[in-house]
């Protein structure tokens, strides 16, 4: 890379153009915390800065700056609107400093809301694939038994998972334990139908393989036919994690005390559309936060594919 | 004939492919010596590969027996190690990881770490030392068939099955590997040989490797002719080829490959 590509680049011009916006006088009469919105902007640029340093592959630095670049501009528009221009209504639409100012005030209320959602996730969602995968294999694995439970998972799938929420309340003693219980469901159908899928998909040359190895049964099904079936199980998995945010957050709106979307739904009924959204922003920064994740864990286990 | 190490007697294969089923092997015996390296010829679709597969006992016969030592053959078995032409490692598996898979599987007790000690031996002894934690995908066809068949040799099972082993390979690379199996078939005298059954289209292949070949006809497939190969060990391919009497034992095989298929097509002119 020449140094020009490393450092001469549109994102950095937006950058300056955002600060020069800040020199604008204010035209909102409320409160725009144009402070946040300047320290900000400015430990983006100096990460980015930093990044562009040490980054070593062209296309890498390039998916950065773009992204970097496209939150400068929508801070600079975002800005011009409400406090430099006041063009939309400022109770509806806070300006950008005010948002990050209160995310940086309710940061412990945030925080405990995120672990109380992720935590909710992830025990129904690991729930549903300790359940979903072993069942899947064995179910998979048996021809007799599998075409059956082929159909009997389309049809349980079928049904919207979020309308289990009335029962469950009606089932279950505690909202998390109810949450919980929808997680489960949302995630185990695509999870032991992935499973299903990937075991009669698994090739035919590999079983044989395995076969003439003369494995135990208990090897066939973990040591060669999941593995062999992963990609599915986790085509499954992503399936079942991006159902789960949609109930769990809409679930948290409809009972619950904590939790991001209880957040968000707490603060819109008080008209504090600068919480309602921070909140939303911090579900898409955690959803994507745990997808980014996943997928890591997903490469990882399928390193072995080309 | 109790001598054998493999005894297959009348052995039947019923086929069924979209529903209709069609005799793929017909009435077919032979015997395996113990230490004997036996090629299976025959062209596309004369049941070469079917009859491999109830040796190896994932195929059932529906009529006739395969023995083994004399006992009678069920199933799937340890001692017998088997080499695909595809997918012979599983592909999560690193190098050294797939054959240490099948030293656990052949001798049950062995420890992890003697296991993989085995495996880097057996990488050495097929050309894959420094090999060992690349995966399937990040080997060529010519090297993870050298890994199959340093799995199937690190098992030490008695017997080797073979199933078209390097009919995906380049021609350069084919060669290299056929003089590889050659001389870890042969060793150094002082282990007794592997019973070997090879299955390949390639005459030349056969000629090379075998003691003797069986060589068979297709719709139903039944044995032509076994042929011994009457060249002494060890050979050398690029002498071999030179002789006339090599030429002339090529010619015969070829005959009895596709002496049937003239017949069926009755007479037209055909070309090979």
């Amino acid at each position: 890379m020449t140094w020009q590509k490393r450092w001469l680049r549109l994102t950095h011009v937006f950058f300056v153009i955002l600060l020069l916006v800040q020199l604008l006088p204010d035209r909102s009469a409320k409160e725009t915390a144009q402070g946040a919105l300047i320290i900000f902007a400015i430990a983006v640029e100096v990460l980015t800065l930093l990044a562009s340093a040490f980054i070593k592959r062209q296309e890498s630095l390039a998916l950065l700056l773009d992204i970097v670049g496209f939150i400068y501009v929508l801070l600079t528009v975002w800005s011009l609107a409400t406090a430099k221009f006041n063009i939309l209504n400022d109770v509806l639409f806070p300006a950008p400093g005010r948002v990050l100012a209160q995310f940086a005030e309710d940061r412990e209320k945030i925080l405990v809301n995120i672990a109380s959602s992720l935590g909710i996730t992830i025990e129904g969602f690991l729930l549903a694939a300790v359940v979903a995968v072993p069942l899947g294999l064995f179910l998979g694995w048996n021809a007799r038994l599998g075409g059956a439970a082929t159909y009997i998972s389309k049809f349980f799938s079928s049904i919207p998972p979020i309308v289990y929420i009335p029962y469950g309340i009606a089932l279950l003693p505690t909202f998390r334990s109810v949450s919980v219980f929808v997680i489960f469901l949302a995630t185990f159908w695509p999870v032991f139908a992935g499973t299903m899928s990937g075991v009669l998909n698994v090739d035919r040359r590999i079983v044989d393989s395995a076969k003439v190895l003369n494995v135990s049964k208990p090897e066939m099904l973990f040591s060669v036919i999941l593995p062999a079936s992963l990609a599915q199980i986790f085509l499954g998995c992503n399936q079942g994690l991006s159902v789960s945010f949609i109930l769990l957050t809409s679930a948290e709106m409809i009972g619950a005390r904590d939790g991001m979307g209880y957040y968000v739904k707490y603060y819109s009924d008080f008209g504090d559309y600068t919480r309602t959204i921070t909140g939303l922003l911090v579900i898409g920064i955690v959803v994507i936060a745990v997808t980014f994740l996943f997928n890591k864990l997903q490469q990882y286990l399928l390193r072995w594919k080309r | 004939m109790s001598t054998n190490k493999i005894e297959i007697k009348h052995l039947t294969v019923n086929y069924t492919e979209n529903k209709r089923s069609f005799n793929a092997l017909h009435d077919v015996s032979f015997g395996v010596k113990d230490g004997e390296f036996v090629s299976v010829i025959g062209a596309s679709g004369c049941g070469k590969s079917t009859l491999l597969s109830v040796l190896e006992g994932i195929y059932q016969a529906a009529g006739g027996t395969v023995e083994i030592d004399g006992k009678e053959l069920h199933g799937t078995g340890t001692e017998r190690g088997v080499v695909f032409q595809h997918y012979s490692l599983f592909p999560w598996m690193t190098t050294r990881n797939n054959i240490a898979f099948g030293i656990k599987q052949a001798q049950h007790g062995l420890k992890r770490s003697e296991r993989l000690r085995i495996a880097d031996e057996y990488l050495g002894k097929v050309g894959l030392t420094g090999f060992g934690s690349k995966y399937p995908s990040q080997l060529s066809g010519g090297m993870q068939q050298r890994a199959a068949i340093a799995r199937a040799l690190a098992m030490n099972t008695e017997i080797l099955l073979m199933d078209e082993p390097f009919s995906a390979i380049d021609a350069k690379n084919r060669v290299i590997l056929q003089e590889l199996l050659l001389s870890l078939w042969e060793g150094d005298g002082k282990e007794p040989r592997k019973t070997v059954v090879f299955v390949t289209h390639d005459i030349d292949e056969a000629i090379l490797l075998s003691d003797r070949i069986v060589v068979l006809t297709a719709h139903p497939g039944t044995v032509n002719e076994i042929v011994e190969v009457p060249f002494a060990r060890p050979r050398n391919r690029a002498e071999l080829v030179k002789t006339d009497a090599y030429g002339q034992f090529r010619n015969k095989l070829l005959s009895l490959l596709y002496c049937d298929v003239a017949e069926r097509i009755g007479g037209e002119e055909v070309v090979i």
